[in-house]
């Protein structure tokens, strides 16, 4: 009961984050309003005894996602300011086709059957998929890598001045 | 389990790559040098990177001879991967002597174009060696990005920019598409590994999706229409080595892996598949042979007609044998010697203004035949063998891939290729037609003094496109020898 009343919660509290989110007139707070809904949902994710994925959750979103958001903002010139509006005349319109995708979503969840399974999660979830990486997976784990080295250089170049 | 009992020696090509990109790209940070030692050192590091890419392809010629191994099935060390790791090796150390004079004119970021153009090689080697879905992705990712950097990598210059940019835009659309091909593949049946989704695929909706969006995510890496669209602008606006480059490294490399990919998906015939991709072919030589009929510019020119040639290098695909696989590997090896030929003299022929399109218009080739007679006949050697014309490799490449597609009951596909043989000769006649009988005029333009290494590049590719050919019996056999040793 007392769990319920904590995911009703998060939940209410990720909403209003995303409401927060789309509704902001200061570009900035829109920002800050995204980092809340993200760290909502890797509440929930905790709630859901999905350890792994709510870190992975803070990390990527908040850690890496929303700071290149923010900083994208205040790069960019003209967007800082208060009256920097996010809606135009289409607003109406997107409202519309979000609220039959929800339509959409609600009857998908309802004609679905899903598969639940009796297992309870392992205690070390963790520690198994860090052992997979440097076991089944070390191939593609050390090939990413190389893939960040690729993503620094180009970076650079993009971030560095032009000399002529 | 223990890493030193690992195969290491499958991935012995891959780690020496990776290992020469990363001292190139340290010399950058090394001691301060002035504006004229700078040329100096790029060259130093070209000649790193010839060597690291030398001594790759000779440890993949020593496991030539060596049985298929894997490395946790995660990758597959075969005879096929091998001959596609020396495509790749020869199409980058000949964009490397084509970088050699050529980058100097407007980047001093050497040390970066080369370490950037290794990494685009290692992606490329593990994609190919790939048996594994995660494993796919990632060297698909580092080949992409690679090549994204690379082909805006003239920033004096919008073009390179924008083609950089619309590449990267449908690039990462593509890489979706992958993404998502593959997530449905492991929701279908728990596995990443190829083997087990030949072994557990329902066979369904899902394995029919995933199989499709992972199809078209590859058909945009290698340029088939109609996910072509980047192509012509992202070509031309690329220094022309990272051009040369990647239209066929990229294509080799989606091909071999697309190869594998479908091989695994048996619990959906193959047949199944081999439609697709034969309207893919149908529709990727028709369009591009056709919109090239209309290009001033032998850059754009090239750009479409590597268009056309990689739906020629489907049809090894379709028809999906033992043949059809030789008869492409082959085709890999005639197309990389000859295109980059193409583009090698595509290079010297365009204008010393660094800050505008690098692009070689048709008009600057006019007369070349009575200014450079040499430059103007190896021009027309690349032109000849693209066209398919005997005794050229070029010519016994497509005889070879339409003989397969006969072979496995594709008549009408190879009518068609026939067909489309035919009306690529026009526009890669004309090239020879404005260089060897029209007179120069004050537009003709060619970049004087030609650089030596231009000269070693266009050399060894006249050698390869001559030889290929003459020797397109043995070698092609020796290649199926090769091929055959492979599990089907």
């Amino acid at each position: 009961m007392a769990l319920q009343a904590i995911f009703l919660l998060v939940s209410a509290f990720t909403l209003l984050m995303a409401l927060g989110a789309v509704l902001a007139r200061n570009l900035f707070h829109a920002a800050l309003f995204l980092v809340g809904a993200f760290f909502g949902v890797s509440v929930l994710y905790f709630l859901l005894e999905a350890e792994f994925l709510a870190i992975a959750q803070i990390i990527i979103y908040i850690g890496a996602i929303a700071t290149l958001i923010v900083f994208a903002i205040m790069l960019s010139r003209g967007m800082m300011g208060p009256e920097a509006g996010q809606h135009n005349r289409y607003a109406p319109f997107a409202a519309l086709a979000l609220f039959f995708l929800f339509l959409l979503v609600a009857w998908l969840f309802n004609i679905a059957r899903f598969e639940y399974s009796e297992q309870a999660v392992a205690p070390d979830a963790i520690a198994q998929i860090g052992r997979a990486f440097v076991t089944t997976y070390v191939v593609p784990f050390e090939v990413a890598s190389i893939l960040l080295v690729v993503a620094l250089i180009g970076a650079i170049m993009l971030a560095r001045e032009r000399t002529s | 389990m223990n890493l030193s009992s690992l195969n290491w020696n499958s991935l012995l090509p891959e780690l020496v790559i990776v290992a020469t990109s990363l001292i190139v790209l340290i010399t950058a940070v090394v001691g301060k040098v002035s504006r004229v030692d700078r040329i100096a050192r790029g060259h130093a590091l070209a000649v790193v990177t010839l060597i690291g890419l030398l001594i790759a392809a000779g440890l993949t010629i020593m496991q030539l001879s060596q049985p298929a191994s894997d490395f946790m099935g995660m990758v597959q060390s075969d005879a096929l991967s091998h001959y596609l790791n020396l495509v790749i090796l020869l199409a980058a150390a000949l964009a490397v002597l084509l970088a050699w004079d050529y980058l100097g004119r407007f980047t001093y970021s050497f040390s970066e174009f080369y370490s950037l153009l290794l990494l685009a090689v290692a992606g490329m080697m593990f994609l190919g060696k790939s048996t594994e879905l995660i494993t796919l992705f990632v060297s698909l990712e580092i080949l992409s990005i690679s090549l994204y950097i690379l082909t805006g990598f003239n920033r004096h210059q919008l073009a390179s920019a924008e083609a950089s940019l619309k590449y990267f835009l449908l690039g990462a659309f593509a890489s979706g598409f992958i993404v998502y091909g593959a997530a449905l593949l492991y929701g279908d049946t728990g596995s990443t590994w190829f083997s087990d989704i030949a072994a557990n695929a329902s066979g369904g909706f899902l394995t029919l999706a995933g199989f499709a969006l992972l199809l078209v995510g590859f058909a945009f890496k290698i340029a088939a229409v109609p996910f072509h669209m980047w192509t012509p602008d992202a070509y031309q606006g690329a220094p022309t080595p990272v051009t040369a480059f990647m239209s066929v490294g990229t294509k080799a490399a989606a091909l071999v892996a697309l190869f594998r990919v479908l091989q695994s998906a048996v619990s959906a015939p193959y047949e199944t598949w081999a439609w697709a991709l034969a309207i893919l072919s149908l529709l990727t030589m028709t369009v591009g042979n056709v919109a090239a009929l209309r290009q001033t510019s032998i850059k754009r020119l090239l750009a479409y007609s590597s268009i056309a040639q990689a739906g020629y290098m489907l049809i090894g695909l379709v028809a999906g044998t033992v043949l059809g696989l030789q008869a492409m590997l082959f085709y890999l090896f005639a197309y990389a010697f000859m295109n980059i030929g193409a583009f090698a003299c595509a290079s010297l022929l365009e204008s010393d203004d660094w800050s505008e399109l690098q692009d070689a218009s048709m008009a600057n080739a006019r007369g070349l035949f009575s200014r450079q007679p040499l430059l103007a006949t190896a021009l027309a050697i690349f032109m000849f063998s693209l066209a398919g014309i005997p005794p050229l490799a070029g010519f016994f490449g497509k005889l070879y891939l339409f003989d397969a597609a006969i072979d496995a009951g594709w008549l009408w596909l190879a009518l068609v290729a026939v067909i489309n043989s035919v009306i690529s000769a026009y526009y890669y006649m004309r090239v020879v037609v404005v260089m060897f009988m029209e007179a120069p005029d004050e537009s003709t333009r060619v970049r004087l003094p030609i650089p030596d290494s231009a000269i070693l590049a266009i050399v060894i590719a006249v050698l390869g496109a001559l030889l290929l050919g003459i020797l397109a019996g043995p070698s092609f056999a020796s290649l199926g020898q090769a091929v055959v040793a492979w599990r089907f």
